[in-house]
């Protein structure tokens, strides 16, 4: 346990000033009327594709080093005390709604599930959970047979991991499992709702804690305390959910950052020598291109975006898209098994209420060959609002006076959730589709097909959360079967030919092109990927700075064999 | 009289897995739900309303706006549309929440979800299919129109739309079971994103900038919140109590 958290939200982040930036009396991003503006035919430093948790986190980092940034952000600069409301459906325009074609065996379903649009990228909208990855989550080859070794390990990311959880900051109960370690701020209260799923799972032996989640809890600079409101998949108006809204943007912006919202990047441009010179967008469909031009390239735009815009980079150098000599660009995307099972109560728990992450658990994190797959789940409670609670009792095949029923009992259910670690498949994969958006642009085609170790894992977790709550009392149980989450796509590796960028997420075959996002990881445990995005960014960051990042030494490409660190349970 | 401790309304916990006919619930004493039912019969969320920041107000208020007319849907169109709505969401008479308005607006405007099935047409063209079809079954069963046909003979096709067991017609250039997910995405969201769903099931509603307060465990309720109808027999409980009622 760090010193630093035992001080308990006392001891704020260093190197980063968001927290003291925001106006405690509006929700607006400090600085957007002067922000700096580049003028595009200048060479900046670094063009960053997207706004969201890897492009927010990179850009201020690198930004308070000297460096000049531009961000290309496809969605709006949002102005949450007008664009954001309370409510379910009014939060549509928060989703990547443009089309995408969703193929393959087990189709994932897109938009508001976990695809983000504007400023502050899909934080905006996730829950708020911020665990972080396992140790073994970086040699699941080399430890269970499944999966792929990172070129990098846990203890390239910890330094991170810990620094931004003092800057979103992590509200939660010391953490027992994977690495063990500390946050920086408490936890928070737990709903009645959560207490009853607690209840079931100590019954059977389970171990839950509390958090850990990106939620203020306490004094955070002019960050307010949260209000319980339990709105976080709908955008938070008081701010106290981290995002790179909130959390690295205001810093990023008072740096001379630019960010060029409602301007979709269409490709990045190759100079004769095969550098990347910039990145082409458009401002409006029809309009006129523009190329930002940069010394340097930074790709943020997540799972589908990523690979979306490196296939439709196509030049005499690269036919097949940018870096994708080898057929890598878009293969191994993956997703996370997210059942969701509810159980009654006769007493009322109004489960709305209250952030929906509450408790978690990772005791079934780890691979038990007993259970019959490798690798595992966690287990994290979860409270759909009305329209959530609706689908969730469809999927049980309610529809009319039924659906009405459940629905008018909706105050005395409480909901549990699982994240299945699905693993990486490279026929799981990000492909440009015949479909155009209103830009002219190929649309993403994502196919997923569950293998049998996925179909495996999620019936044993369901089995889990439903007993968890038979053994809490539960009077009636149902399930939804869904997905979450997003990672992969164009992974890390050790060599051209299994991997799209090497150990420092530098692209193979261009010499100054990162991507910094979620597309690089090459597992994701059963850890919801916001956290380890933004630890991603920040090492890249500082590498970037350094220089060591640029390297072209094979070894420092190919990264080091995986250190081995103990995991908790061993 | 069921008793909703026990859950004996519950469908899953029915010999029959349906649902008992709604006459158990009690009246709605205080604002609208939809068929003036409910389980909170003197809770109206739009009580609340002084307490929501202007941008969700407005929002959430122009879903009590009259509604319509239809946009996106011909009047060709209508009346299977109408029929659709009323059996997915049991609403059989007034006062309704306009589904069929809602779910019309929102494909008027061009407001989709975000992914589109590769075996499926776009989802503004996959309404238009599931209504041509829902009359090219009706026709087929019943020799008459979806709207025309009765309760129960929709429920029946519904039923089969459901399990993606419809064929013929433009069934056949759709995955059905599929169309079914997309048109009830829309009805759902329609259906309980209206204040008068909202007071039918309990729902605090908007909580910006009050928040919640009260999360348990010493009660769930805030001061604006009512609790739900209980089983009780109001007359049976005066006479077993007369020292309490006098």
């Amino acid at each position: 346990m760090s010193v630093r958290n035992l001080l308990k939200g006392s001891a704020g982040p260093t190197d980063n000033d968001s927290r003291f930036l925001l106006d405690v009396h509006s929700r607006q991003l400090p600085g957007e009327s002067t922000m700096s503006r580049y003028d595009e035919s200048v060479e900046v430093d670094l063009v960053v594709v997207g706004a969201g948790a890897g492009g927010s986190v990179l850009a201020q980092r690198l930004a308070r080093r000297g460096w000049r940034v531009v961000i290309i952000e496809a969605g709006p600069f949002w102005h949450p005390d007008d664009d954001w409301v309370s409510d379910e459906a009014g939060s549509h325009g928060l989703y990547w709604t443009q089309n995408r074609i969703i193929g393959g065996s087990d189709p994932i379903e897109l938009g508001k599930n976990n695809s983000g649009r504007g400023v502050g990228g899909s934080m905006v909208h996730y829950a708020g959970y911020t665990p972080r990855f396992h140790p073994s989550d970086f040699a699941t080859f080399s430890r269970d047979g499944v999966g792929a070794d990172w070129p990098i390990s846990y203890d390239d990311l910890l330094p991170h991991y810990e620094q931004v959880e003092r800057e979103l900051p992590v509200a939660g109960q010391n953490w027992p499992w994977g690495h063990p370690h500390s946050y920086p701020f408490s936890p928070h209260p737990v709903s009645e709702a959560a207490g009853k799923v607690w209840r079931g799972a100590r019954a059977r032996g389970i171990e839950m804690r509390v958090g850990p989640v990106g939620i203020v809890n306490g004094t955070f600079g002019n960050r307010p305390h949260c209000i319980y409101r339990g709105y976080c998949l709908q955008g938070c108006k008081v701010n106290a959910k981290a995002s790179p809204y909130v959390t690295h943007l205001p810093d990023a912006l008072a740096h001379a950052v630019e960010i060029r919202s409602g301007c979709m990047a269409s490709r990045v441009e190759l100079d004769e020598r095969g550098r990347a010179t910039g990145v082409v967008y458009l401002e409006e469909a029809g309009g006129p291109e523009h190329l930002q031009r940069a010394a340097f390239v930074a790709i943020a735009g997540y799972s589908i975006e990523t690979p979306r815009l490196l296939l439709s980079s196509t030049s005499r150098r690269f036919p097949d898209g940018l870096g994708n000599d080898h057929d890598q660009v878009g293969r191994y995307v993956m997703v996370q098994g997210a059942t969701q099972t509810a159980g009654r109560w006769p007493e009322e728990l109004r489960m709305y209420k209250s952030p929906p992450p509450e408790i978690s658990s990772e005791d079934f994190y780890e691979t038990d060959l007993s259970r019959g797959f490798a690798r595992g789940f966690s287990i994290q409670t979860v409270s759909p609002l009305p329209i959530g609670w609706a689908e969730h009792v469809l999927a049980d095949g309610h529809w009319g006076a039924a659906l009405r029923e459940y629905m008018r009992d909706y105050n005395h259910w409480a909901t549990v959730g699982v994240l299945n670690e699905l693993l990486a498949q490279p026929e799981n994969r990000v492909t440009l589709a015949s479909q155009t958006d209103q830009y002219g642009l190929p649309v993403a085609r994502m196919d997923y097909t569950l293998c049998d170790n996925d179909k495996a894992n999620i019936a044993y977790s369901t089995t889990v959360t439903t007993d968890i709550l038979k053994a809490a009392g539960a009077q009636d149980v149902l399930t939804i079967k869904r997905f979450a989450h997003l990672i992969g796509g164009a992974r890390m590796g050790s060599s051209p030919a299994s991997s799209v960028v090497d150990a420092n997420q530098r692209l193979w075959g261009v010499p100054n092109l990162f991507l910094a996002d979620g597309s690089v990881c090459p597992t994701q445990g059963s850890a919801n990927p916001a956290l380890t995005i933004m630890a991603l960014a920040s090492r890249l960051a500082a590498r970037m700075a350094d220089g060591s990042a640029m390297s072209d030494d094979p070894e420092a490409r190919a990264g080091r064999p995986p250190r081995q660190v103990a995991n908790a349970q061993e | 009289m069921l008793d909703r401790d026990k859950g004996e309304h519950l469908p899953n916990l029915r010999p029959d897995r349906r649902p008992p006919h709604p006459s158990w619930l009690p009246r709605q004493r205080r604002g609208t739900t939809p068929q003036m039912i409910g389980r909170y019969p003197d809770f109206d969320v739009l009580d609340a309303v002084d307490t929501w920041d202007p941008a969700t107000k407005k929002v959430v208020l122009a879903r009590l706006e009259p509604a319509g007319p239809l946009r996106f849907f011909g009047p060709e169109e209508e009346p299977a549309l109408r029929a659709l709505c009323d059996v997915t969401t049991a609403q059989d008479r007034e006062p309704r929440v306009p589904v069929a308005e809602l779910v019309d607006a929102k494909l008027a405007d061009g407001e989709l979800d975000g992914f589109q099935y590769a075996d499926m047409p776009d989802d503004r063209d996959t309404w238009h299919l599931v209504l041509a079809g829902l009359d090219h079954s009706a026709r087929d069963r019943y020799a008459r129109s979806f709207a025309r046909c009765t309760v129960e003979e929709q429920q029946d096709v519904v039923r089969d739309l459901s399990q993606g067991a419809l064929s013929g017609g433009t069934w056949d250039s759709l995955n059905v079971r599929r169309a079914w997910s997309v048109c009830m995405r829309a009805i759902l969201a329609g259906f309980y994103s209206h204040p008068w769903a909202w007071n039918e099931i309990g729902f605090g509603g908007p909580a910006y900038p009050r928040g919640y307060m009260r999360t348990g465990p010493t009660s769930v309720l805030e001061p604006f919140e009512t609790p739900g109808a209980t089983a009780e027999d109001a007359a049976q409980a005066v006479a077993d109590n007369p020292e309490v009622f006098g």
